[in-house]
This record gives C-alpha cells, structure tokens and sequence, in this order.
C-alpha cells in the first residue's frame, strides 16, 4: 500500500470534492472504468471529498456526465506540482545544489595537519619535512600515497623510529615516534669502572683491564665499584683506563606467599544474560534491567552501527554479557596449599631472576597455621653482577 | 443461492480443495480490530453515509456501521474502509 501510495505522489494527484445526488453510483463507475481513487470522505448527504491520480482526472468527465455531479479541485499535490515550485525558484535550488558539489569539492582536500607525539623534534622541522615528502595543506586526497610519505619520512627524519599517517575528513594526523636518548655504548678508549647491579658475594672474579677492588668471597653492596678504571700507582700521575672483567657472583632472591585453607572458588553455572545500550555521542542510553543474579562475570562489546568508510558515526551499541557465577566454599587440605603456594611462588621468582643467572639452588620453607600456609622461597644463583660506568 | 450451479460448484471446490471466495464469487472479508475492514470480491457499493456503509457483495448487501466511515481504497476487486468500526452484518 505505501508503495503505492508514494508512486501516486510521484506521479501527482489531486484532492477533489464531488456533488451529486448519485454519489454511490460515480465511485462505481470509477472503479469499473479502472480510476483509482482512494481516501474517500464524506462530507455532507451529497459531497464526497476524494483523492484521484493526475492521469485519470481526464477520465472522470465521461462520469460526471452520466452521473449530473460536479468536480471541483480543492489542492495538487505530489512531485509534479512540486517541481513548478522549483522551477519557480529555480536560482535557489541551483544554489542549494552549487552548495553540495561545493561541499564535496572542498572535502576532498587536506585542510589541517596534526601531529602527534612530538617530544624533542621541532614541529616546524617535520611539517617541513612533510611538505617535501607530499603531504601539504590544500593537496587533493586523491594523490596522498601513506606508504610513500610514511617511507620517505623516515628515510629523510633519522630521529624517527616510526611514522603513521591517518586520513579523517579533512584532517590529517600524522602520528610520530622519536628514537630514544640512546644507551650509549662506552667505546673502548673512553676509562670507565666496573660497578655492581645488585648485592651479592663475588664467586669468580676475572679481570682483564683496571684495578680489582674486590677479591673472591667479597660481599659487595649494589653500586659498589668492583674493578677501578683509575690506576694509582704511588708518586706516578693517576692513569685512566678502560676496565674490562667478568664477574660472576652468587645473588639471593626471596619471595613469600599465603594461601588461605577457607576459600572461596567461582564457578559458571552456564546462564548468561544480555543487556544493550546505545552510546549516541558520549550520551549512553540504556534501560534499567535488573540483573537475574547475584554474583557474575561481567563482560563488554561494543559495536560501531554506522560507517561510512574511514568515518565513524558516534553511535555505539554496547553489549554487556552477564554470567552466572555460583561460590563454592571449599576446603584445601594442607597438602593441596602447599602445592599450590609452590607453583605461585615459582612463578612469581621467575619475573625477578634475569634470563642468563644459574640457578644454584632453591628451598622452600613452610609455615603453617589453622587459617593458612604461608610459603616462602629462597634461591640461590650465579650471575654476571659487572656493569661499565663511565669516569667523569 | 440455492441454485442448482452453486450447488454444483461448492462440491468440487470442497472436493479440490480450491479457496471458496474464488470458485464461489463470495466475498472474503477481514476486519482489523475496530479501525479497519477489507472486503475482497465485493460488486459496488450501494449507499455511502458517514456512518454506514452498504456494499454489495455476490451472497448479499453487507452493511458496515460505525463512526466517521471512510474508504481507503477502492478498487475492482478489494474495498478497505477505515473508521470506529462497530457492526458488520448480512
């Protein structure tokens, strides 16, 4: 019905009022004769008021004849009346039309530059540069090649480590990593001492090049200078050298942790329940349901509904999964918190031990009371503890 | 309709199985709540007041009343009216 309805607006009709004393008689005749008319209305004992299609207004005289009634149009309606209205005011539409080819010409140029994650870098410098590499402003979107400018950014900016550049409307943002104050390595001619990184007792001691302040056995603090790049040597002027050695030394590391006997554990019983909210422009929407459970996993998705290629319509839908969770209230007995102690405090040594220590040895030591086992590692290891630091 | 042809003729479409309002030429009425009322197969409309609405259909006159009667829509074959439908009745 409304396809038909809005094809008869296309194609124009008219509203009329109909009198005669058989108005029963001209709507039958009508639809025999094919005229569709529709809305029918009726006014007074003799008056009907109706709509009709453009094209069949000329037919309905053949039935006003048989019928003695009058036709008069009270209002047109639809495209075609509309478009005498346009053609009225045709400099208008043409502007509105100028306005949108205007519109569209305009958003197809770079009209701003943003950039992002400047830290040292002159920004002048790297818009400079950007120019160069191709991205100006008032330069047509159409022959921006990212790769190519990110490309020969980086080639051109040695202070980079990366470069991203991102297209928005008119806007484009150019995201920049700078190389970080570098570590420098001390070259080989430059003195310097070999100092600890951490506590320990010196296992080995082997030097190359400088003095050795400490020997084998030694406990050495953190930041203690273990091998000396001055030389003093009596009456003779102090000498500066290099100082190479590798030092190995046996290190400690604790850890402790507690495990309750009385604990608590989740457990999903398989009900879920979802709940959506719409996000329009920061404003969220949502209604107010009550959640069916008391304890629960609570999780987020959300989804974008419009795009229109690399523009994002500010309306989110957001998706909000709720899982039942039952509580079981169990007991460990002692030997399962014991284990279970043992693999968090093995994990959690792990992250404090560097990669190239040798492990000497380890213990772990228990605690136990009614509420809790309290567990606690030591372990021994042997590691490279030297590091170079530069004479000032 | 008590001829002799209708007879006839309601018997194969019961035996075909074949819709009524079809092989019959009756109408098929629907009516939507108290707004609306589609008469299929109907054969003019005889009286048009703001209240009633008498249309002729091949098993008889069917009166439709109510209040601020109007036709949506009228075509050879279907008839909509809208309004306060109150009674539809042979």
């Amino acid at each position: 019905m409304f396809i038909l309805r809005l094809w008869n607006y296309f194609c124009g009709y008219a509203i009329i009022i109909i009198k005669g004393v058989k108005i029963e008689r001209f709507i039958n005749l009508a639809v025999v004769n094919g005229i569709y008319i529709w809305d029918i209305e009726k006014i007074d004992y003799t008056t009907i008021k109706a709509k009709i299609n453009l094209k069949d207004f000329s037919k309905l005289r053949i039935i006003v004849r048989k019928t003695d009634s009058n036709i008069k149009i009270i209002e047109k309606c639809g495209v075609p009346f509309k478009m005498k209205t346009v053609k009225k005011r045709k400099w208008f539409f043409f502007g509105l039309g100028a306005l949108f080819v205007f519109l569209y010409i305009l958003s197809s140029y770079i009209w701003m530059i943003e950039i992002h994650g400047l830290k040292s870098l002159d920004e002048q410098a790297v818009m400079d540069n950007l120019n160069i590499a191709g991205l100006r402003i008032g330069i047509s979107k159409r022959r921006i090649d990212k790769r190519e400018i990110e490309n020969s950014m980086l080639i051109k900016m040695q202070d980079l480590t990366w470069i991203g550049l991102e297209i928005k409307g008119t806007k484009a943002f150019v995201t920049i990593v700078e190389k970080g104050p570098e570590q420098q390595p001390i070259s080989r001619e430059d003195p310097c001492d070999i100092v600890a990184v951490k506590n320990g007792v010196i296992e080995k001691i082997l030097i190359l090049n400088g003095d050795g302040m400490v020997k084998d056995g030694d406990t050495v603090q953190k930041g203690q200078v273990l091998v000396s790049g001055t030389i003093i040597r009596g009456d003779l002027p102090n000498r500066y050298v290099h100082s190479m050695a590798e030092i190995h030394a046996r290190t400690w590391y604790e850890e402790a942790e507690e495990i309750p006997f009385e604990q608590i554990e989740y457990k999903k019983t398989g009900k879920a329940f979802n709940t959506y909210a719409i996000e329009i422009i920061k404003k969220k929407y949502e209604r107010n349901k009550k959640i069916p459970f008391e304890e629960y996993n609570k999780s987020h998705r959300e989804m974008h509904l419009l795009n229109f290629g690399s523009y994002v319509f500010p309306i989110k839908l957001i998706i909000t999964r709720y899982e039942e969770l039952k509580p079981l209230d169990i007991r460990l007995n002692e030997d399962v918190a014991k284990a279970r102690c043992e693999e968090r405090l093995n994990a959690r040594i792990k992250m404090q031990i560097p990669e190239d220590a040798v492990i000497l040895g380890s213990k772990i030591e228990y605690f136990v009371n009614e509420k809790s086992v309290m567990g606690k590692i030591y372990v021994e290891a042997l590691e490279n503890i030297g590091t170079k630091a530069k004479i000032n | 309709m008590n001829s002799k042809s209708y007879k006839i003729k309601e018997k194969i479409s019961d035996a075909l199985e074949l819709p009524k309002d079809i092989t019959l030429d009756i109408p098929k009425i629907s009516i939507l709540g108290t707004d609306s009322v589609l008469i299929e197969n109907h054969k003019g409309v005889i009286s048009y007041c703001d209240n009633q609405i008498r249309v002729n259909t091949g098993c008889g006159v069917l009166t439709v009343s109510g209040q601020r009667l109007t036709i949506k829509s009228i075509i050879q074959e279907e008839i909509i009216i809208t309004g306060n439908i109150s009674n539809v009745s042979y």
